[in-house]
């Protein structure tokens, strides 16, 4: 299941800005524990954003993105009240979707 | 300031600390108003001596923050970008240990408040005393109880409709990730060792510096000198300390020519200085925001450059000079913004 994330939405003239701190290992599979073992890799491979139903954002992630990411992006329309909501699937097969509502 | 007037603050220090017999010795200075001591006397200590009563919840300091300090630090604490992050990397398991896994380990990535701070009330004291950056001791106790329980929330100490007051700050204290990870064994402590009712070592010194009694050096000389090139990486330190205070920086840039002292300081910068300006803009280096002569540089040929800019300074903005946004300066008056404005826009010295 993950832990949640965590999502603020606001709407200013006609353009609601998503921040999302997303709470995840995102092991790349090149790092070494002290016993010289490969930690396998574990980390988010999609990402969805939905404004209702309507999706507003989908992205493909990697190993280049940091642990713990930070994510923030624009789109047109969203009002207050309305529900922006965030998912990730990862390579482990793990997934999980969090809710916003616009303010 | 010159020398004389120093002496005479240095008097005025001392004629408080020996109290009525200088009054009656050197007829200098009054005692203190005790409006005058409760405004000085702010700070907040570990047993909450200090501590104002008030109280504020996390969702009111979710707004607060969002509107004064989220350019700086990131909607969720997070950003890296203009200070180290004040949220992150701790866990379940450090709340309930009391000290951070990470630093035990060895494998903490980077340091963050909450991560060092052993003392909750250091964190309210901070908040209190200098932030906004921009306004410091402008926010009320509710509010930095509102932004407390905010930081709270995010470092998922407390749940999200919790309330931090003066009454629940102590049981918030049994909660923080690195309680046990401050150290008093130090020479700087005061009073006496630990052992004897103290909380230092008796002043002992950290370091042992023993004097060398035979086959010492005849000269000290100096092995290495950063090379001009590293010297200037950071522009003129000199023009990026503050005006006030003992630390002075060194002058970096043109080389030894120009080791006299600045002239004194215009009135403009004066008024840059009181307003707030300079926290962010040096005169000629980015601090936070861009230098005011690369301001000047990038809007001198344009006529309408004085209002527009001087509309920006009022309103704040973002994205002319990077992501990190400037904060609105509703408490500048509009004529002081446009004297600033005219002089950032004839070179500012």
């Amino acid at each position: 299941m993950g832990n949640p994330m965590k999502i603020r939405a606001a709407a200013k003239d006609g353009v609601t800005e998503v921040k999302v701190l997303i709470s995840h290992e995102m092991e790349t599979g090149q790092r070494k524990d002290a016993n010289g073992a490969v930690i396998p890799a574990w980390f988010i491979t999609e990402l969805v954003a939905k404004h209702g139903d309507k999706v507003v954002l989908q992205s493909e992630f990697g190993t280049a993105v940091s642990k713990n990411p930070y994510l923030a992006f624009k789109f047109k329309g969203g009002a207050k009240g309305d529900k922006v909501s965030v998912s990730w699937k990862d390579n482990k097969g793990d997934s999980r979707t969090d809710e916003a509502v616009v303010n | 300031m010159s020398r004389f007037s120093k002496s005479i603050v240095a008097a005025a220090l001392l004629a408080l600390t020996a109290s009525a017999f200088a009054f009656d010795t050197f007829k200098l200075g009054r005692q203190a108003t005790p409006a005058e001591l409760a405004a000085w006397d702010i700070d907040v200590r570990p047993d909450f001596k200090g501590l104002p009563k008030g109280s504020g919840n996390v969702q009111q300091g979710n707004d607060l923050f969002e509107e004064k300090c989220a350019s700086c630090h990131g909607s969720f604490g997070e950003s890296n970008e203009v200070f180290t992050p004040l949220i992150g990397g701790t866990t379940h398991e450090d709340i309930k240990n009391g000290r951070v896994g990470g630093f035990v380990k060895g494998d903490i990535p980077q340091r963050t408040t909450f991560t060092k701070v052993a003392t909750i009330s250091t964190i309210f004291d901070y908040i209190q005393r200098a932030m906004p950056w921009t306004a410091p001791k402008s926010l009320k106790p509710d509010e930095v109880y509102a932004i407390l329980a905010y930081f709270l929330n995010l470092a998922e100490i407390v749940p999200a409709d919790f309330v931090l007051s003066d009454k629940n700050i102590a049981e918030v204290q049994k909660m923080m990730p690195n309680r046990n990870g401050m150290t008093t064994n130090h020479g700087m402590w005061p009073g006496a060792p630990a052992a004897r009712g103290g909380i230092g070592n008796g002043g002992k010194p950290d370091v042992k510096n023993v004097a060398c009694m035979k086959d010492c050096k005849k000269e000290v000389r100096i092995g290495s000198v950063l090379p001009n090139y590293a010297r200037t990486a950071h522009g003129n330190l000199e023009d990026q300390n503050r005006s006030f205070g003992p630390v002075r920086g060194v002058r970096t840039v043109d080389g030894d020519a120009a080791v006299a002292r600045a002239p004194a300081q215009s009135a403009e910068l004066t008024l840059a200085n009181a307003s707030g300006c300079m926290a962010c803009h040096g005169l000629s280096s980015k601090i936070v925001g861009p230098g005011l002569n690369e301001v000047q540089a990038r809007y001198k040929d344009q006529a309408d450059a004085a209002d527009r800019l001087a509309a920006k300074v009022k309103a704040g903005g973002q994205g002319a000079w990077g992501s990190i946004p400037m904060p609105p300066n509703g408490h500048v008056k509009d004529e002081d913004i446009k004297t600033l404005v005219k002089w950032i826009l004839s070179g500012a010295k």
